[in-house]
């Protein structure tokens, strides 16, 4: 747990791990109004409770209903700020592009992802459900992607991301990229086998594995 | 040359099995009654068996799925291992109670015997009747003999897809069947009784096109749109089923939509769902929930997926009812007691002890109504048996998807849950659960006093679509009155589902 936070605007680290999105916003708006930097306000407080956020999910304190709150709370903050940031020409820590394979709907772990990553700092390009080869290739041609990310739940549609690590050696993109899997039935042996370059095991291990993927 | 067979010796069971060195260990184990519940794949704990003399290396799966001790102890995934030489293994010996039915129903005077046939995922069941009185001449109850291949049916569905997968599984549940229908006919001690005159099959879809050898594809990705719903016919002859007249028709009853088959629908019809006119409701609950819902004109039904945690499976210490299972939890002046199956010492929990422990945690404090356990991440309940925060998250996982399904098919149906006069429950689980612990964590909404636990309906559905002068035609009238809705499908399904993992607060049991 992040024992240093500073104490000027700890409440609004408090209200994104209680996941109180009024009180964030509040702490967002009086903060602006101090004439806080929004980078400062997104570094060292935002990010810092969705990583304590992120860790208490991963030692079974929070479970799903108290991590998407969380994550509301973050997201609420975030749309405030949003605007200030890139108007001083703040970037994202990475874009990530993020779906479940295709044959697949279960969205539920791949939006908690989507969210994690938020909060951890990165653009996420959300393509949604049952998601073609295709579609993954376009966005990574048309919008400047770092990561490719991709979620099954069902053994029956694992295979789909091997055909999609495939279909993206194929179309000549796969080397600019980092692909990362995750997903209830996926394994690091199977991430192995069908070269994907890493494996998340839950929503908070996803935002330090697409760091340090970013990084290297 | 072909190398010496080894000797593998099996405990408790005390018998000695021969292989040759390079069979897997699973091909040896599973008649042995050793589950395989991920297909054999390395990715879940349920094969593992422990080495008593001889030497198996553990591996990477073994690393990442049991403990430094447990693998110091000798535990090992069979799924991992092939036979090298002799050995002396530890088997966990399931001995599941199946259910059958022996209701009594009201039915048509035929002449002739009938069989009627389950073929769940897990079990199968098949009894021999008397169609003149209804009575149960003999039964046969056994695990599904596909369950080699995966335990649950994606996985099932996944290996039929691959290699030659299909025709193993289709000869696997054949063969089944003929062997448990021949085993039936020799139970008889009767003489002269009539010829058997027809044999009535139900199933979900899955188990519905791997018994017809129908291609299971399309059934393993979205839109899960079946090849096949209708009923499937055979005479007895086609089959090569020797011991029934050549002629005698084999019926798989038709599907109702999606994974939802002739299980359900014969089930409906066991519960005389066809004939309600109040609002009703039907939950079978297993590794998929089934649950339908209906006023009368309109009936609505779907499938949601709840994992194995109501199975005792991907839990911790979790396992089959069976002797060593803890099976309840009861309060007991703020301290809680424990039965065990067989009164023996407790072996692990199964799912309806699962279940019974977790509401008698939030009665006592020791679990939260957010599912966090309230002092540390284990709770021993009793020695050996511990619950640990997982598996409580595991159960959040599968109660919260049978209550949001059923939360959003009665709102499809415009009925307020309060409404609903009876909800009836199905299937093992929802037989040997206490439906007060049930309604405690909030599997379902309905109130206790409108909750009738109705057995093996699938069964007994089957022997009354025996009775009917054409099976078939009965199951078509009503299925075309159902209507499936995809869940999946469903934009509010993650909201419900959220709010439906935490477990109500205590005012609000079952209000
Ligand atoms: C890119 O990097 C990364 C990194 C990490 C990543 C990542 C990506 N993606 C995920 N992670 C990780 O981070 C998340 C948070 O830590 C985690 O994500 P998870 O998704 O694992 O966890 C979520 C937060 C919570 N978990 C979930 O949301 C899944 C829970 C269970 C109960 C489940 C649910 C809820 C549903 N289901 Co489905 N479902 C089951 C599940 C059984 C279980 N108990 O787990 C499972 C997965 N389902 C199954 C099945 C069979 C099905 N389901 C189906 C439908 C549904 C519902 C609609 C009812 C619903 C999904 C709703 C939705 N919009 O997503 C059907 C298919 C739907 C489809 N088209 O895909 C259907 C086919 C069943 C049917 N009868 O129709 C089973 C699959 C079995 C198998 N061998 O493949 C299943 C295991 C249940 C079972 N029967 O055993 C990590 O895995």
């Amino acid at each position: 747990m992040n024992q240093n936070i500073p104490e000027k605007w700890k409440s609004l680290y408090d209200a994104v791990l209680e996941g109180n999105a009024a009180a964030a916003t509040a702490a967002v708006d009086a903060a602006i109004e101090a004439n806080e930097s929004p980078q400062t306000l997104v570094d060292e407080y935002m990010i810092p409770a969705m990583d304590d956020v992120g860790e208490k999910f991963e030692q079974n304190e929070y479970f799903v209903p108290e991590l998407l709150i969380s994550a509301r709370a973050m997201k609420a903050a975030l749309t405030k700020i949003q605007p200030l940031l890139t108007a001083s020409g703040s970037q994202p820590k990475g874009r990530v592009a993020l779906g479940t394979v295709k044959g697949d709907l279960h969205d539920i772990g791949k939006n908690l992802v989507a969210a994690m990553l938020e909060g951890g700092g990165f653009e996420v390009i959300d393509l949604g459900v049952d998601v073609d080869p295709d579609k993954f290739i376009d966005t990574a041609r048309a919008s400047k992607v770092d990561i490719i990310a991709m979620s099954a739940l069902l053994t029956t549609t694992m295979p789909s991301m091997k055909t999609t690590i495939e279909a993206l050696k194929a179309a000549g993109v796969r080397d600019g990229l980092k692909i990362m899997i995750g997903g209830a039935p996926i394994t690091q042996e199977f991430a192995d086998e069908i070269g994907a370059d890493a494996y998340g095991d839950n929503a908070s291990t996803a935002v330090s594995i697409a760091r340090s993927l970013v990084a290297s | 040359m072909p190398s010496k067979p080894a000797q593998i010796h099996l405990h408790p069971v005390a018998k000695t099995v021969a292989a040759a060195p390079g069979t897997p260990l699973a091909d040896v184990l599973f008649p042995e009654g050793v589950e395989f519940p991920c297909g054999g794949r390395g990715r879940c704990r349920g094969c593992r068996v422990r080495v008593l003399a001889g030497t198996m290396e553990p591996g990477e799966a073994e690393q990442r799925l049991l403990s430094e001790k447990e693998i110091a102890d000798g535990w090992r995934l069979a799924c991992r291992h092939q036979v090298e030489g002799n050995v002396s293994l530890a088997i966990a010996q399931w001995e599941s109670p199946i259910l059958a039915d022996n209701s009594t129903y009201a039915f048509e005077r035929v002449e002739g015997l009938g069989v009627a046939v389950d073929i769940g995922t897990t079990t199968v069941v098949a009894q021999l009747v008397d169609l003149r009185n209804g009575s149960v001449l003999a039964v046969r109850a056994e695990l599904n003999r596909q369950a080699r291949h995966g335990s649950d049916l994606m996985s099932r569905i996944g290996a039929s897809v691959t290699d030659a997968g299909g025709s193993a599984l289709t000869g696997a549940i054949r063969r089944q069947v003929a062997r448990m229908i021949g085993e039936l006919m020799r139970a008889v001690v009767e003489r002269d009784l009539p010829p058997v005159r027809g044999v009535v099959l139900v199933g979900n879809t899955a188990m519905h096109h791997l018994f017809g050898g129908l291609d299971a594809e399309p059934l393993s990705r979205y839109p899960f749109e079946p090849e096949r719903s209708d009923a499937l016919r055979w005479t007895a002859s086609e089959l090569r089923w020797t011991g029934l007249p050549e002629a005698c028709p084999v019926t798989f009853l038709p599907c109702i939509g999606g994974f939802v088959g002739s299980d359900v629908l014969a089930g409906l019809l066991a519960v005389g769902f066809d004939h309600r006119t109040s609002p009703a409701a039907f939950l079978d609950l297993g590794t998929n929930g089934e649950i339908v819902a209906g006023n009368g004109d309109r009936i609505l039904c779907a499938s949601t997926a709840a994992g194995p945690a109501f199975e005792g499976a991907r839990i911790s210490m979790g396992m089959r009812a069976a002797t060593g299972a803890i099976t309840a939890v009861h309060q007991l002046n703020g301290k809680w007691e424990c039965r065990v199956l067989g009164g023996g010492e407790a072996r692990g929990i199964c799912g309806s002890g699962l279940v019974s422990a977790v509401a008698t945690g939030l009665d006592l404090g020791t679990i939260l109504a957010s599912g966090r356990l309230a002092r540390g991440d284990t709770w021993m309940i009793q020695e050996p048996v511990s619950l640990h925060q997982c598996d409580v998250r595991e159960l959040q996982l599968a109660k919260g998807a049978v209550a949001a399904g059923i939360e959003l098919l009665l709102s499809a149906l415009e009925i307020p849950c309060s409404e609903i006069e009876t909800a009836f429950l199905a299937g093992a689980f929802g037989n040997y659960v206490s439906l007060e612990s049930a309604l405690r964590i909030g599997l379902f909404p309905f109130a206790g006093e409108r909750v009738t636990p109705a057995g093996n309906t699938a069964l007994l559905g089957a022997k009354i679509a025996l009775h009917a002068p054409d099976p078939v035609a009965l199951c078509n009238a009503f299925r075309k009155r159902i209507t499936h809705v995809s869940l999946h499908a469903d934009p509010d399904f993650q909201e419900a589902y959220v709010s439906a993992m935490r477990f109500p607060d205590p005012a609000r049991v079952g209000a």
